[in-house]
């Protein structure tokens, strides 16, 4: 049946898709080999020196752009275990609960607070005049105001915070779909609550854990906002720096380089997802196939 | 004779390498109930779509009456689809349903109502049009189907498998009230089918496919019992087959000394050759099956003894799978006409003898 | 028997973590005082919300506009896009297909640079224009998937019978497709709706003077000094919330009864 329905209701998402997704990326991709124009943008000549610089070191041998790279890693890897420990069993409890959707709810609603609101109230209780110093003083624990903010712990409590419920509903809906009867059997045939949940229930939510996992350590790699409020100049992730490139220094093949680097990541983490994907599908068709035999 | 005759010419599809549809060609006559008949993925429903209009042919035409319909889209042919999974809108009420085509048209509103009344009652289903389908048993989805293709009054009504999502005796009840609405409205039927049983019990002719091509276009009578070839013999109803070469004739009467049986006889309106090899079949209701050996049969009659190697009872008739003394295994199907007070008479690892007239085998084809 | 005791100690200390700012939020909103001392219950602070914060009303007005905007525009060209990829073939679509979901998995601060580079280039004067621009192109991978999700519950056949029954393209669209999609399109309106709100990253990079949106408001306050009507701000912003979500409960019931 010929149809060219398809190409009219298509036709405004390619476009707009192209326009303003694509070609950006390109510009930003395209940017990064070029050389730096004093006083912001670019000078349309092929330079490699927006890579270069991510390599450099200074006299004292530090290499001030990697070590904010690997230092942003290391933090996203820190919250993003955190919150994969935490969401794990969070969402096992609902899906093993009858009032799933009540439960999910409770989990959500704190979200309906603006993000920015939500960052604000940890500074209001992590900050000097903020609930906590004045409870510790009027308690007499302290003598004077702890700065609790401006550290790695305080952004990571809001990294956890802030991303929890992008991993509690992922892994929800995985493990929701689990065969809590396999427990049993794996009960039944001598295995302790803790090793049947481990050797059980761990592999068989391994998809939705992957995804999880994917879509906690993605963003928080890339964060900006609240490793700039909670933790200011003492936290500088790589989020901070492209930002802090682009529209203060106005180092924009710099800025694009950085972001290649993310894209890049972004794009590894999409083939682990897909591959990953395409592997349980090819398992699954194999072993339909051998059965129809 | 209301409907249209739909010529098929030469039909050919393919999707990338997989030839769906080779060369094929058939005519189908006027209020015709026509069966296509074969099984997954022998062109059927590839072709019923082509007729339809959901998709073209690689090379070939199609015309209803003597208009080529192959350059008009699905909303421009006089045919209408009832389809497997019946595809009913979901947010629509059976009503509204069945009116859709209607109020495609701008048909005044009592108009609308006067028809959708009337084709609600020849599927029986008054008193249900206010309902959605997701109410309804499958049954009820698949008659509301039907109402919906007729309310167009199409000359030719295409039928995908109506009635594979239902159970055994639904798919009874509805066939034979398919029956009925073709005898009252008498337009062209084209239906889709893999049951052979479906088929032969209410089409006016079949056309049995596999692979791509038509084997056979025949009454269900020709085509049970003078099968074109070995894949239409096998896929229609059950059957025992046997090769050999043709040692003597006399007359329509022929000797075969199949490979396995040694020589038997067979009559025949085709004319065969000696020497030439055939393949000879033998319905399993067509035998009869005695413990004793069988005295004062005429001589064409073919005899042979062998033990019953299982059994299988189905109340109103035995299976007997008996094998032979030369070896290949036969069907016989033996009908329980009167009350049996014990059971079968004949049983598991009996003797028995085997024996059937000339005139009921059959020789299917050279080979 | 499984025991949850672990599982569920957790999900409660987690629950209770995730309340926990909001509840300090709401008490100190109606704290007599300015700082994170109790001085005693008060109700100046909703007075003063109302009365004293031209610009944080300027900013929430600035969201609205931004947020029903974007997502509109997000939801017509994500629903027609969704059916296209869902149903018809065109050429193409293995590309629209790949790039409409790649915004979900790349940081947003990605989006945000390209974006502020691109309008740049383009000579735009960053202003709310700029920013729905923006918006628009970050939620309308969420309103594919939610349309997507509701389309593939439907066969295909259902449009191959509206074809056979008579009706041309247009017709097809209007009186089958789009009825059945009514709850994708909402839910992704709802996500694009809810999405824009939120959104702090992305803006920022694209916004220019004069035009914040409620998340750069405050922003910008807390570097210096919140107001501490932000609290008694988030209060009633819980409230709007949880009263519509009330309201919408009845009329989801409604509908949900009568079909």
């Amino acid at each position: 049946m010929k149809s060219r329905s398809g190409s009219l209701y298509s036709l405004p998402l390619t476009t707009w898709i192209s326009l303003f997704f694509l070609v950006p990326m390109l510009i930003v991709f395209v940017y990064s080999f070029l050389a730096r124009e004093t006083g912001g943008g670019v000078r349309w000549e092929f330079d490699l020196s927006a890579y270069a610089e991510i390599f450099r070191q200074t006299a004292s041998g530090s290499f001030i752009y990697l070590d904010i790279v690997g230092y942003t890693l290391i933090m996203a890897v820190s919250a993003t275990l955190l919150t994969i420990l935490i969401a794990l069993p969070c969402a096992y409890y609902i899906a093993r609960s009858k009032n799933n959707t009540l439960l999910l709810f409770l989990v959500i609603i704190p979200f309906w607070v603006n993000f920015m609101i939500r960052i604000y109230a940890w500074v209001a209780i992590l900050g000097q005049s903020g609930i906590l110093n004045e409870s510790l003083l009027a308690m007499g624990v302290l003598k004077e105001p702890i700065q609790f903010l401006f550290n790695d712990y305080a952004v990571l409590v809001v990294l956890v915070y802030t991303n929890l419920p992008f991993a509690i509903l992922p892994l929800f809906t995985t493990i929701e779909k689990f065969d809590f009867g396999l427990l049993e059997a794996a009960r039944d045939l001598g295995a302790s609550h803790n090793r049947s949940l481990w050797s059980v229930l761990l592999p068989n939510i391994r998809g939705g854990l992957v995804t999880a996992v994917l879509f906690t350590f993605i963003p928080i790699f890339g964060t900006f906002a609240v490793p700039d409020v909670m933790g200011n100049s003492n936290v500088f992730m790589l989020g901070q720096l492209i930002t802090s490139k682009l529209k203060f220094t106005g180092d924009y093949p710099m800025a694009c380089s950085l972001s290649v680097l993310i894209l890049l990541l972004s794009a590894a983490g999409l083939v682990v997802y897909t591959v990953y994907n395409n592997r349980q599908e090819q398992q699954h068709q194999v072993v339909i196939a051998e059965d129809e035999l | 004779m209301k409907g249209s005759e739909v010529r098929v010419e030469n039909a050919d599809k393919k999707f990338g390498d997989f030839h769906a549809l080779k060369n094929v060609s058939l005519t189908i006559g006027k209020g015709e109930f026509f069966s296509l008949l074969g099984p997954s993925g022998c062109g059927k429903t590839t072709l019923l779509r082509i007729i339809a209009g959901f998709e073209d042919p690689s090379s070939g035409s199609v015309f209803l009456d003597t208009t080529d319909v192959l350059p008009l889209a699905p909303n421009e042919r006089h045919v209408n689809t009832v389809f497997q999974n019946y595809a009913l809108f979901p947010h629509l009420t059976i009503f509204e349903n069945i009116a859709f085509p209607l109020r495609l048209k701008k048909l005044l509103k009592a108009d609308i109502q006067e028809k959708v009344t009337h084709y609600l009652q020849l599927v029986h289903l008054v008193g249900h049009e206010n309902k959605k389908p997701n109410q309804l048993s499958g049954g009820q989805k698949q008659r509301v189907a039907i109402a919906r293709a007729l309310i167009n009054e199409p000359s030719v009504l295409l039928l995908d498998e109506p009635l594979s999502a239902l159970d055994a005796k639904l798919r009874h009840q509805l066939l034979v009230d398919l029956d009925l609405i073709h005898d009252k409205i008498g337009i062209t039927f084209i239906y889709v089918t893999h049951d052979q049983s479906e088929a032969l019990s209410v089409s006016d002719r079949i056309a049995v496919m596999n692979e791509g091509r038509v084997l056979q276009i025949g009454t269900p009578f020709e085509i049970y019992e003078a099968p074109a070839d070995t894949f239409v013999a096998k896929f229609i109803g059950e059957t025992n087959v046997m090769d050999g070469v043709i040692t003597a004739h006399v007359d329509n009467r022929y000797t075969i000394d199949t490979d396995s049986l040694g020589p038997i006889m067979v009559t025949s309106d085709r004319y065969f050759e000696v020497g030439h090899r055939v393949r000879h079949a033998i319905r399993p209701e067509k035998i009869d099956i005695t413990k004793e050996k069988p005295l004062g049969l005429p001589e064409d009659f073919n005899i042979f003894h062998g033990k019953v190697s299982e059994t299988v009872y189905s109340g109103f008739q035995s299976q007997f799978y008996v094998e032979t003394d030369e070896s290949p295994q036969f069907k016989v199907y033996q009908q329980h006409e009167s009350y049996l007070e014990r059971g079968p008479a004949i049983r598991w690892t009996d003797e028995v003898y085997l024996n059937w007239d000339a005139d009921d085998g059959y020789i299917v084809e050279l080979i | 028997m499984t025991k949850l005791t672990l599982s569920r100690s957790i999900f409660w200390t987690t629950i209770a973590f995730l309340f926990l700012p909001l509840v300090v939020l709401m008490i100190f909103s109606f704290n007599d005082g300015r700082t994170m001392v109790w001085k005693g219950f008060s109700w100046r602070w909703y007075e003063s919300l109302f009365t004293n914060q031209p610009r944080l009303w300027m900013a929430v007005s600035n969201t609205l506009i931004v947020a029903f905007t974007a997502s509109t525009v997000a939801t017509v060209i994500g629903t027609l896009g969704a059916i296209a990829i869902n149903w018809y073939r065109f050429k193409a679509k293995t590309y629209v297909r790949a790039m409409s979901f790649l915004p979900l998995i790349l940081p947003e601060i990605i989006i945000g640079v390209s974006l502020l580079i691109f309008f740049r280039m383009l000579g735009l004067e960053l202003n709310l224009f700029t920013i729905i621009l923006a918006h628009i192109s970050f939620t309308i991978p969420f309103v594919l998937l939610m349309v997507m999700a509701r389309l593939g519950e439907f066969d295909y056949s259902i449009i191959e019978a509206a074809r056979d029954l008579g009706a041309n393209e247009n017709q097809t669209l209007t009186k089958v497709i789009l009825p059945i999609s009514v709850p994708g399109i909402l839910a992704g309106f709802i996500t694009a709706f809810t999405l824009s709100l939120e959104d702090f990253v992305v803006t920022f990079f694209v916004t220019g003077s004069g035009s914040d949106t409620l998340p750069i408001f405050i922003y910008n306050q807390i570097k210096r000094k919140l107001p501490p009507e932000i609290n008694a701000f988030s209060v009633v912003l819980v409230g709007v919330t949880v009263l519509i979500l009330f309201l919408a409960r009845r009329s989801i019931k409604y509908f949900v009864q009568r079909s």
